[in-house]
Order: C-alpha cells, then structure tokens, then sequence
C-alpha cells in the first residue's frame, strides 16, 4: 500500500515558502511564509504527528473541520492544508497581531469607535459560527486576530464544536477560565451558544477597562471573583441553577446596581452599558444571542464604528489616523 | 429548494439554505445519481489498473525465475488468463457488506448514531476515490471509525480499541490515517439527517397541532411515535445507502417520514406550501392521483426540474408557484425513499468468493506462486 502515501501528483508544499519559525505550541510549529503565485503572506501551522499515540492531533482535526466549512470575512482564513510525509500542515491567512496585545500596549490609546469597531467584527464573525451551529468555545482577546488592514478574525478553533446532535453531553472543560460562563463554571453538561455571548462580554469589559475583567486565580476563585462582580445568581434570577453539578452559593454577592456598574465603566454610554449587561447575564437562557447583539442600540447610535483600517496597529511609535469626524480624542477608557 | 422567488432581487438575509449549498457536503460530495455512478465507475477502473501494474511487476519478476515453466504452460501462466479484477458490480457489492460491517462494529463499541454515520460517510467517500484493490476495506473501515469517533467526539484511545478488533495493530490505523484524510481531501464535517429529523417532529407539532389538531386521529404520541419510526428508518435505509451523496438532509428526513406515514407527511407539505388553497376532499384526490404518478414523474425528474424553472420564471400565481414547489419536494422524497430502499444484499458467501478475488489483487505475489507450485508439482 504506497500508492497514496506520497501525493506527487500537484506537491502542495511547493507553492508555499516556509521562512521564518514564529511560534511553537504543544502541538503545532507555526511558520511565516509566502504563497508564491500570489506573494500573499501566509501562516503555515505544522501540526506535530507521530507526538500523540493516538495519531492525528484531535484539535488540530477539528480546526480543520470547521474551518473548511467557515468562510467569513471575520473569521480566519484556512488558505489550504497538505500533508508531507505524514505531517499535516494548515496553510491560514497571515495575522500579524491581536486584541490582547493592543489590549496590553498601555501607550495605543483606544477610542470608543475602536472599540465598537472590533465588537461589531467579532460578533459578525461570531453570528456566522452560530447560525452554522458551531460553538467556539474559546474566545479571548488571544483568539481574536487582526490583519493588517484592520479587519478581525475569529482564530484557533481547536476547542470548537458542532452542535450536531440532541441530548448528548458537553465537556464543561472548556474556555480560558477568565472568559467562562457561570453555568460552565457550574458544570453544566448542557449549553448553548450563550457561553460564547458571556466570552465576548468579558472581553468588551476588558476592551473598555484595558486590564482583565474577572481575573480567577483558579476555578474556585474564578466563582468568587465572577459572582463578586455580577452578584451570585439564586434560583429566583435563574431558575434550577441549584441542580448545577457543581452549583455553591458559598458566599452571596447582591446584583451590581446600575450606579456601580457605571462607575467602574465610567466611560461606558448607557448603551453600551446595556449591551454588556445583555451579555453577562447569569442565566445563559436571559443572555441576548448574536442577532439581537447586532442590532443593539449601541451599534447604531454615535460615535460610529471605526473604519478597520484607521484601527488601532500595534506600532506604538506611529501617529494614529483619524480620518472619521466625529471621533473625540483618542484616550484610555478606564 | 429555493423559494421560486426572483434571483435577481438581493436578498435580505442569508438562509439555511445559502448555507448548506456553501458547505463542503454539498460543494465537493453531492452528486446527480449518475454522476455518482461515474465516479464510482472510475474508482473501480483505476483500482483495475493499479493491481495490473502491481501484478505485472510480480509477473516479471517470476517469469524471469521461472522461464522454462512460463513456456511449458503459456496458457496457464498467460498475463490476462491469470489477471482477475473485481468487477464494478463486485466491488459496489463488497463495499456494502464493509457497510453493514461499519454498523456492527460501531454497535459493538456503543458508539452513537452520529459517529457510525460519519465513518459510514468517510467510507464511502475514501472508496468514491480509491478502490478496493488498492486499499483493502478491513483496515479502512477501522480507521475510518476511529477517525469519526474523534471528530465527534467520542473519543476511544487507539489501545482499547485495537484491543478489542480482531488483528489489528494500533499501527495498521495509524497508518492510515493520513491516507484517508487526504482522500476526504481534508473536509470533515458531515451533514446527517438526524438533527432536520428533529426539526420536522417539532414542526409537524407546530403545523398540525396548533391551534387545534388538523387530523382527528393524530396528536402528539402519535407524532413522537412516527419521529422515532423515521429515526429508525435512517438507521436502517439513509445511513448505509448513498442518499447522502444526492440529497440533502431535510430532504432525507421528510423522506424517512413520508415512507413511514404517508398520509400525515403529505399533510404537513401540503399545509406547509399550498396553505389554505384546498379543501379536504380536494386533498384526498390529489393524495390518490399523486401516488399513480410520482413512479411515471420520476423519470422526467430531470425535464421537469427544467421546466419548472421556466415555468416560475414566468409571471405567475403564487398559487401555482407553490404547487410546483410541493410537487417537486414530494418528487424528490419518492426518489430519496427508492434510492435508500433499492441498496442489495450481500450474501455472506458471496462476499468471502469477493474476499477471495480481492486478496489476490492486493497480493499478486502469493497468488503466482500458489499457481507456480501448483503447475511445477503437477509436471514432477
């Protein structure tokens, strides 16, 4: 049996360079390199084989079956995969930063435009995944990528998931521990694409605050630092939390009143307020799903997105356009 | 099925449709029934002539050791008397014994309905591009299975599976992993038609139960009773046959409800699509008059599917705008239902004579000396 084993017919590796190694994970070699008869840039993701008793990486499989399935302008590209010697290679759009790092770079300023601009991309790159019924289930400002003319994408897709069939059960091991929903933090067996809604919450909270919002030390802390901030849900905001696996009230925080909540978002409009009370709430059946998000007040009253190419890059030393008009000045919103 | 609206007209949102007509299922694995059959047919010829090749390398190699036999018996040892492919028809016939195998198997290991129909669907898929002399279905299958197992998510580690089938190596899967990934040509997320089974049970509700039931004799146990009917209807008929590649999942689970019960099916479609445009008796007539003809309208499926389009082209009622639709949808199923049904069987014994024949072509070298032993013992 060799007569697939090597596929000579179109060797796709050769219409790819690999030049340079940017990055290593547990299971993949990331390299920078160009797709030569278009000189477009980029990424290739060499998953490791032969590492994993069980063969084929399973994350790296599941990327690649959603991702094939998955054309959006704000999700990432898979430009191709090949295979070499038993090596599976996924060729994705070239992304040169993401959220976390603007998020860290004290010196970018963001205005409310900014962040506005990357909410909206996120949620239509996230709307698209949830009308194809496929949960991320892994959304942070890590995992949202941006290319270089401004545009979002929606990235690593290793722990995503169809929801396929009816009554099975879920993994609750899922999503960083800062950007997990309550019911996850519960151990609820059963989700909806609402955990996703509560990610992007955290992280517009964090857009707005430019440090972590609900920063757990561990899962137990990460119940206390959740509930602290958004109040410990009872069975009368959310009925049958208590027959949650993994359900405690150890300590019962009050609901946040409107008041504190716009203090610690003191640069927050009230509908931009609303849309991320919309989205952290504690019980997931309350939570808004990405249409209504869409169509949210906060989307459409001013200041107006920003443009994705006069975006924030992460070139701190380069003066920022600003081309929109009705922009204020570019400051820290904390 | 589009609505039969405008093309030209933008539309304002993007369907269910759109969607599955921009994934990999229907892009690159939905075929017209006969451009299915070509692209089986092609595998089986290119099976037939990679195994001559192998069976030729064989051949010289042997005939050069052996010269003085090779002349003694020029008919025995003669190339095309010795070369014995499986034909299409054996090869289309082993494939579906390897099927019912894939269910057995997968039930052994309680497996769910979701990953036998997706190792069913890889299977079928590697072999629309290999052929059964190339790759020998045993392992494939066991591959295939193990792969579906991990993409959705049922997750057997590759010990206490090998552990459990018998003779096999975690390294005879392993291997091949990569082979069939590369020949599902890297799309790996099936459509079944579990999920839009669920949908119809609930809309049937919907549709024929609220505000106030439509059918005397019809409520919701009935209904659940007809939804896990149509379930096993898909476990038996859609799963191991090729509909997959010709029809898309909705279409498949009306299918499996309108074979299961006829009369309340056609009611939801014709409820669903000619509203309020017939009265009972009518409905009767057009049940009884649609039955006669949906054998004789089948095989004009391909004209009519143009006229149609002519047709809505025109500026026409809305009215008979839908009555095409309904007939169409209703022509589809009874296509999808025969397609499902008409899958042969496969005899065990004629399976192990198919076996047989197929060792020999993966295996040239054992079968030529089996022979030579046997003519240069004949001639001492």
């Amino acid at each position: 049996m060799t007569e697939a084993e090597t596929d000579t017919e179109n060797v796709p590796q050769s219409k790819y360079t690999k030049d340079k190694k940017v990055g290593e994970g547990t299971y993949a070699v990331v390299y920078l390199g160009v797709q030569k008869h278009t000189k477009r840039k980029i990424a290739i993701k060499e998953i490791k084989t032969g590492l994993f008793k069980d063969g084929l990486d399973m994350s790296a499989l599941r990327e690649v079956k959603y991702l094939q399935e998955l054309r959006h302008p704000n999700v990432i590209e898979l430009v191709d995969v090949f295979g070499t010697s038993n090596n599976l290679n996924l060729v994705l759009e070239f992304l040169p930063c993401d959220l976390e790092v603007l998020i860290k770079s004290k010196d970018i300023m963001f205005l409310a435009a900014d962040i506005k601009s990357w909410l909206l991309m996120t949620f239509r790159g996230l709307h698209h995944c949830h009308r194809m019924s496929i949960l991320h289930r892994d959304l942070k400002p890590n995992n949202l990528l941006l290319a270089p003319d401004g545009q979002l994408k929606i990235a690593d897709f290793g722990l995503a998931r169809g929801l396929g069939n009816l009554n099975e059960d879920l993994s609750s091991n899922v999503v960083t521990r800062w950007y997990r929903a309550p019911e996850l933090l519960f151990g609820a067996k059963h989700y909806t694409a609402a955990i996703d809604i509560w990610s992007v919450g955290i992280i517009f909270a964090e857009l707005m605050l430019r440090i972590p919002y609900l920063p757990g030390k561990d899962d137990v802390d990460q119940l206390d630092v959740t509930f602290k901030a958004l109040g410990t849900p009872t069975e009368q905001i959310w009925p049958n939390v208590s027959n949650l696996p993994l359900y405690n009230s150890l300590r019962v925080y009050p609901p946040p009143s409107r008041q504190e909540l716009r203090n610690r978002f003191i640069a927050a409009t009230d509908k931009a307020l609303d849309l991320m009370i919309s989205m952290t709430q504690l019980d997931p059946s309350r939570r808004c799903n990405t249409s209504q998000a869409l169509l949210h007040e906060y989307f459409t009253e001013l200041p107006s997105p920003t443009d994705p190419k006069n975006l924030p890059k992460n070139k701190p030393n380069e003066p920022t356009v600003e081309s929109n008009g009705n922009t204020t000045k570019r400051r820290k919103v904390e | 099925m589009s609505l039969g609206g405008s093309e030209t007209a933008k539309k304002p949102y993007v369907s269910i449709d759109d969607l599955y007509r921009k994934s990999t299922q229907f892009q690159m694995w939905s075929f017209t029934k006969s451009a299915l059959e070509e692209t089986k047919k092609k595998a089986n010829e290119n099976g037939t002539k990679v195994a001559k090749q192998r069976l030729l390398n064989e051949y010289n190699n042997l005939k050069e050791s052996n010269r003085t036999l090779f002349e003694q018996y020029p008919q025995e040892l003669n190339i095309d008397t010795i070369f014995d492919p499986l034909t299409f028809e054996e090869e289309q016939k082993y494939l579906h014994f390897y099927c019912e195998k894939i269910i057995t198997t997968a039930d052994f290991f309680n497996m769910a309905t979701q990953v036998k129909a997706t190792a069913m669907s890889f299977f079928k898929k590697f072999y629309l591009v290999n052929s059964v002399m190339e790759y020998h279905p045993k392992n494939i299958l066991y591959t295939c299975l193990f792969l579906a197992a991990k993409l959705e998510y049922y997750f057997i580690s590759i010990e206490s599976y090998c552990k459990i089938l018998p003779k096999t190596e975690p390294k005879d899967i392993l291997d091949l992993e990569f082979i069939v990934l590369l020949s599902l040509k890297f799309t790996l997320l099936v459509y079944h038609p579990f999920r839009p089974l669920y949908g119809f049970f609930l809309d049937f509700q919907a549709v024929l139960l609220h505000p106030s039931p439509l059918m005397y004799d019809v409520n919701v146990d009935k209904l659940g009773h007809l939804y896990n009917q149509a379930k096993e209807w898909l476990n038996k008929y859609a799963i191991i046959s090729y509909v997959g590649f010709m029809f898309t999942p909705p279409q498949i689970a009306l299918a499996a409800m309108y074979d299961i019960d006829k009369r309340i099916t056609n009611k939801y479609l014709q409820r669903k699509y000619l509203r309020e445009q017939l009265d009972a008796i009518k409905e009767e007539q057009d049940e009884k008059k649609g039955q006669d003809e949906q054998k004789h309208q089948d095989e004009q499926k391909h004209q009519d599917e143009q006229k149609d389009e002519e047709v809505t082209d025109d500026n026409q009622s809305l009215e008979s705008q839908q009555r095409t639709q309904y007939e169409t949808i209703v022509r589809t199923i009874v296509k999808c239902i025969r397609i499902a049904k008409a899958e042969t069987q496969t005899s065990l014994q004629e399976s192990k004579d198919i076996d047989r024949k197929c060792f020999f072509t993966l295996n040239p070298a054992k079968m030529m000396n089996k022979k030579i032993k046997k003519l240069s013992s004949g001639t001492e």
